[in-house]
This record gives structure tokens, C-alpha cells and sequence, in this order.
């Protein structure tokens, strides 16, 4: 059989795109989300927020000083420190620190006792807040993108590896299939069936097309020695670490003299980086303090450059010396910290921040309305059964369903996640599995029901509860809190984080309520009409 | 700064309502069922859709430099074209008003490049 490449890619579009997409909406979902994991983090630590009203009138030299105090009557014997000072995307001081590994200790009971060793510090009293909840925040959101959940980080990394790299097969074979993509460049045409989808789909990806296709081949290189080993299997054979310390110079660690020395004072090698600079350093790691070997790692804050890896100066923690300038990166590594870096997006600010939110929803629409498609295109095989009170196939009944689960569910496991970070008692033990728990009690419970009932009727009351459960949630703010949008909109600038999660989450819930009502709307039409085949037809998105 | 920022982005929003002007079906959403730009006004939009294009870029650069101002035209972008396709389909007419914007943002962005 002779079929042009335009076919042929068709059909890779298609089954390449279908048989990982409601994955890759769990991960676009996630991945969106996660360019403000700092903002989901601080908006679901309601305890902090009172300490965030305040404008912060310490310089950077003094809330390192204060930190370290705190950091030297709590840790003395660390392996290292990690301080964040204030700036634009974080108004408080936060500090954690690792000890020095027991003999035995698994690397989950490491994370899990590193998610303890940490305090916050008000900027304006020098005071350490009220502990916050046990929340994972954002940072769950960010590692769902990834690491999925229940399973080894290595089986969830290699599963979202195959789907992107399908993602990255459907993008390139979906250029090639189209075969109007200037002409059809600026077209959507609602009210057409088929045809509409297939615009809002060509509209949501063609017009972003730079941005998928990044963060597709940016996502699949920020895991590209797992992906593929092959390369430095064969330079480095089993010395991977050597390859590692010789790739990333910057991240090997000096070992501790066992020699006590006390550490210099903060301040000077702070001022020291921000005169070189012209800007203060956000991020400071201090490794074997009190060590004749201490180190201060000064970070650049980012902004001036899309690489992931921040310029750093580094001094000598007992004498305070400056030791170096990290040295530039070599061009392989700076273009691979620049293709991570463009991933991450850790240089943008607030303009482009959203910009990227906003393609990633856009990437999410992509994905959805793609799905919705096949089902679109398959139902119409079945129009003549269905017209004579038959049904459709499997195959079309198993896609409707699990694009509810996975159009429909996720906004609302969401929403369920926030929801239980502030119903959960806050005394709880193992609270934030709890909360990881309520997801996906959330999103498995939404699944199931579509699979049991794929109709339309499920359609608007899955769209229905994730609008309800999303635009609630300022509400629910208010009642649990202090901090609602009434104080949050005029209150200091440390605040803006959680008023905009709240403005944002409620958009996003009046984006499904409309969803919701233009279904409705559609069905209510189609009676109107007088269709009848309408109430014997399983399910519908469609076939109005 | 942010001055610079906006003007890209009208530059690039009546870049792209110029280019899309050009195409036979979007000038009849606006001018009527049938009606075709002739090829004199179709060449001179096409020029003027590049040149927005172009300026929007240098814009961008301006605003944010080589590193991070070319991923800030590429977001810029995707905003206008899907702004440039939501009017079209649903008030053809704005978009040829609102194109206009063009003109100032043109004059606005070269002068605070030029500076």
C-alpha cells in the first residue's frame, strides 16, 4: 500500500499523541503549576503569611547574619546550610540544613528527617515565625511533573521520559501533517463540530509552537543521563561520578577538614558578591561549617541569563577570603544549563512568568483538544448504530472516558489538594501524604465514576465540581484564614503571592464553570431541536 | 523598560493583523463575503505584518537583552496571534480599528531603542 509521508505522520500524530495524553496532561498540569511552586508553597504555609505582611527593612547582610546566628544554636555539626533571603518572589528568611548521614539511613528517611531541618525567620523582628504546617506545597505539584507518585522516582522518570519523547514524536509529525498551517494560521471557526476542534487544537498548537517544542526537548534533556547513558558509559565506563565532578565542577564537595575553626562573619562576603555584582545574593550554601574546610557559596540571583546554574562566588569560610569566581562553564555546559535553564525558567520575571503559565495552559488545551478529537472523528464511524439506538465501540467509549477522568478529574484532584491542605487538621500526623493521598483519592474517584458512566451528564458534573471546588477556594481562604483577598490585595507586597493564587485558582474555576454551562447550553439546543437520538447516545462532547 | 515591552507587544499584535489581512478569508471576515485585497495592498501589508514583526523583536532585545529577550518575543507572540485569531472570528471590524495601535507603538519603540 503506497501512502504519502502527509498520511503516514497522520497516523503517527495520532496513536503517538493518544496512547500517552491524559499522562501528559497529569505532567503539562503539574509542570504549569510548578512556575509558581514558591507562591503554592507560601500560599498553603498560612502560618507565614502574617510574617510576610510587613516590608522587610533588613538589608541582605543583616538577614544573613541573622540566620546564621539562628543556623549556629541549631546546627552547629551540619554537613551544610542553605540560607534563602528575601527578594522579589520570597519575602522571608529561610534556612535548612543536612546533617551527616547515620550509618544505615535510607535515602527516604534522609528526605524525610531533611524536610524537618529547617526554620523561617521574620525579616522584620529577626524572630523565627510559628512553625508552618507539614505540607509538601508546590514542590509536590513540581515532582508529580516528573517523578509521578507510589513508585520509585527511576519508574516515574522513565514513564514521563517515554511520554515526552511521544509528545516530542506528535509535535514534529503533527507539523508535517498539517496541511494548512499558514493559511489556517489565525483560523478558529466555533460552532463546527469536528472542524472546531481541530482549529482550537491547530490554534492552541501551532500558535505556541516554540514553547512546546521547548519544553518537550528542554524536559527530556533535564533528564538526559538517564535517557541516554550510552555517551558517558562509554568515556567514563563505571566511574560516573568521575564524570560528574569533571562535568560539574561546581557541584563537587570539598571534604571537611575534622578540624574545628570558627566561621568568619557572613557580612563582608556577602557585601564582597554584592559590590561585584551590583545585586545582592539570594541564595547562600555554607558547607562544613566550623570546619578548618568551610566553604561560602555566594548565588547570583537569577534574571540576568537563561542558564539554570547562577553565577557563584565562593570564599573560605574560616578566614573569609574570596577563593573564586566559579569559572565560566564550558560551551557544552553552558548550552546544556542554558536548554535546562529555558525549562525551568528561573530567570523570568513576573511579565514572563505568566507568559509561560499561559503557554503551558495553552499546551494543556493542546493536549485535551487533541484527545477530544479521536473521539470526535472515531464517533462518527458509529453515527448510523448509534442513530438506530445502538452504541459505540469500546475503543470510543474507553477514550470518552478517560478523557473525563483526565479533562475533567484533574482540575478537580487540584482543587481537592488545596482544599485538604486547609480542612486537614493541622496537628496531624503524616499530613502531607495526607494531602498527596487526597489528590489522588480525588482524581481516582473521578476516574472511576467516568468509567462507569461516560455521558455528558458526567462531562458538566465533573466541569461543575472542579469549577465549584476551584472558585471556592478564596472562599475557603477567607474562612480558614486571615489573609484573604480583602487584606491580601492591599496588604503589604509580601502578600501579593497568596492574593494571586487566589485570583488565579479562581479564574481558572470560572473557565470550567463556562465549560460547564456551554455544554449545557448545547444539550438544552439539541432538546429544543427535538432530537431524540440524543438521550440513547452514551456520550457526547461533540455531537451537538 | 516596560514601555518597551508593551510597544512589542502591539507591534506584534498589528504585525500579525496585517499579515492575517493578506489572507483571502480574513479579508472577507472583515470586508465581506468574496471581497480579495489586491496584490498591490496585499504586498504592502505583507511588508508592514514583517516590519511589526521585526520591530517587536528589536523591542523585545531592547527590553530584555539577547539571553532572555528572544524567549520573551517568542510568548509575546503566541499572545498576539491568539488575540489577532479570537478577533477575527468574533469582531473582525476591532481588529482593523485596533490594528492602528501599530503606528505609535512603531514610533514609541524606535525612539526608546534609538535612546
Amino acid at each position: 500500500m503506497k501512502e504519502g509521508l502527509r498520511q503516514s505522520m497522520a497516523w503517527v500524530h495520532t496513536w503517538s499523541g493518544l496512547l500517552v495524553c491524559w499522562l501528559l496532561l497529569l505532567v503539562f498540569m503539574g509542570g504549569t503549576a510548578s512556575y509558581y511552586k514558591h507562591e503554592i508553597t507560601f500560599w498553603m504555609k498560612p502560618e507565614l503569611h502574617q510574617a510576610a505582611d510587613a516590608p522587610s527593612r533588613v538589608t541582605p547582610a543583616e538577614s544573613a547574619t541573622l540566620a546564621v546566628r539562628e543556623l549556629q544554636q541549631r546546627a552547629p555539626k551540619a554537613n551544610a546550610w542553605f540560607l534563602d533571603l528575601p527578594h522579589e518572589r520570597n519575602p522571608l528568611i529561610y534556612a535548612s540544613w543536612t546533617n551527616p548521614p547515620k550509618k544505615g539511613m535510607s535515602r527516604e528517611e534522609r528526605r524525610a528527617a531533611f524536610r524537618h531541618q529547617n526554620f523561617t525567620l521574620d525579616p522584620m523582628t529577626g524572630l523565627t515565625t510559628a512553625a508552618p504546617r507539614d505540607t509538601r506545597g508546590g514542590e509536590f505539584l513540581y515532582r508529580l511533573h516528573f517523578d509521578l507518585y507510589y513508585m520509585s522516582a527511576i519508574w516515574g522518570r522513565w514513564i514521563v521520559g517515554i511520554a515526552a519523547m511521544c509528545m516530542l514524536v506528535a509535535i514534529v509529525s503533527g507539523v508535517i501533517t498539517h496541511k494548512r498551517i499558514f493559511k489556517d494560521f489565525f483560523t478558529f471557526r466555533p460552532r463546527k463540530g469536528q472542524r472546531s476542534w481541530l482549529d482550537a487544537h491547530n490554534a492552541t498548537a501551532v500558535l505556541a509552537l516554540p514553547f512546546h517544542l521547548m519544553i518537550t526537548y528542554t524536559g527530556l534533556v533535564t533528564l538526559m543521563f538517564m535517557y541516554m547513558p550510552s555517551p558517558t558509559k562509554v568515556l567514563y565506563g563505571a566511574e560516573q561520578n568521575t564524570m560528574f565532578s569533571e562535568v560539574f565542577p561546581n557541584a563537587e564537595r570539598v571534604k571537611p577538614a575534622r578540624q574545628a575553626a570558627p566561621l568568619a562573619d557572613i557580612a563582608p562576603m556577602l557585601q564582597q558578591a554584592e559590590r561585584a555584582w551590583g545585586e545582592a545574593p539570594t541564595r547562600i550554601v555554607v558547607s562544613n561549617p566550623n570546619d578548618a574546610h568551610a566553604r561560602v557559596e555566594m548565588h547570583r540571583p537569577s534574571g540576568q541569563q537563561l542558564s539554570n546554574i547562577e553565577p557563584t562566588m565562593i570564599f573560605d569560610g574560616a578566614s573569609g577570603a574570596l577563593l573564586s569566581q566559579a569559572p565560566p562553564p564550558s560551551t557544552t555546559l553552558a548550552a546544556r544549563a542554558a536548554i535546562y535553564g529555558l525549562h525551568v525558567a528561573h530567570f523570568a520575571d513576573t511579565l514572563l512568568r505568566a507568559l509561560f503559565f499561559v503557554c503551558g495552559l495553552a499546551g494543556t488545551a493542546m493536549v485535551a483538544t487533541g484527545a477530544l478529537l479521536w473521539g470526535v472523528k472515531e464517533r462518527q464511524k458509529y453515527a448510523k448504530i448509534v442513530a438506530s439506538g445502538g452504541r459505540v465501540g469500546f475503543g470510543v467509549r474507553l477514550v470518552d472516558a478517560l478523557n473525563i477522568g483526565a479533562i475533567a478529574g484533574l482540575p478537580i484532584a487540584f482543587a481537592v489538594y488545596f482544599w485538604a491542605n486547609r480542612l486537614l487538621p493541622v496537628e496531624l500526623a503524616g499530613r502531607s501524604e495526607l494531602e498527596a493521598n487526597a489528590f489522588f483519592i480525588a482524581w481516582g474517584a473521578a476516574a472511576l465514576l467516568a468509567q462507569i458512566r461516560p455521558t455528558r451528564g458526567m462531562w458538566r458534573f465533573q466541569l461543575t465540581l472542579g469549577a465549584l471546588l476551584l472558585a471556592g477556594i478564596p472562599i475557603l481562604n477567607a474562612i480558614t484564614t486571615d489573609t484573604h483577598l480583602g487584606v491580601t490585595l492591599f496588604g503589604g507586597a509580601g502578600l501579593r503571592p497568596v492574593a494571586a493564587f487566589d485570583l488565579v485558582v479562581l479564574l481558572l474555576g470560572a473557565l470550567l464553570g463556562w465549560a460547564a454551562w456551554w455544554l449545557g447550553r448545547k444539550a438544552n439546543r439539541r432538546a429544543a431541536a427535538g432530537k431524540s437520538a440524543d438521550i440513547a447516545q452514551p456520550s457526547t462532547l461533540e455531537a451537538a | 523598560m516596560s514601555m518597551l515591552i508593551v510597544s512589542g507587544a502591539a507591534l506584534a499584535f498589528s504585525g500579525f493583523a496585517a499579515t492575517s489581512l493578506t489572507m483571502d478569508r480574513h479579508y472577507a471576515d472583515i470586508h465581506g463575503r468574496g471581497k480579495e485585497p489586491d496584490a498591490r495592498l496585499r504586498l504592502r501589508l505583507r511588508i508592514l505584518g514583517w516590519l511589526g514583526l521585526l520591530l517587536s523583536f528589536m523591542a523585545c532585545i531592547g527590553a530584555s537583552g539577547w539571553h532572555i529577550g528572544p524567549v520573551l518575543w517568542c510568548g509575546i507572540l503566541s499572545l498576539a496571534a491568539w488575540t489577532v485569531t479570537l478577533l477575527l472570528q468574533y469582531h473582525p471590524r476591532k481588529l482593523l480599528h485596533s490594528a492602528w495601535i501599530g503606528i505609535p507603538a512603531a514610533l514609541l519603540a524606535t525612539a526608546l531603542l534609538l535612546r
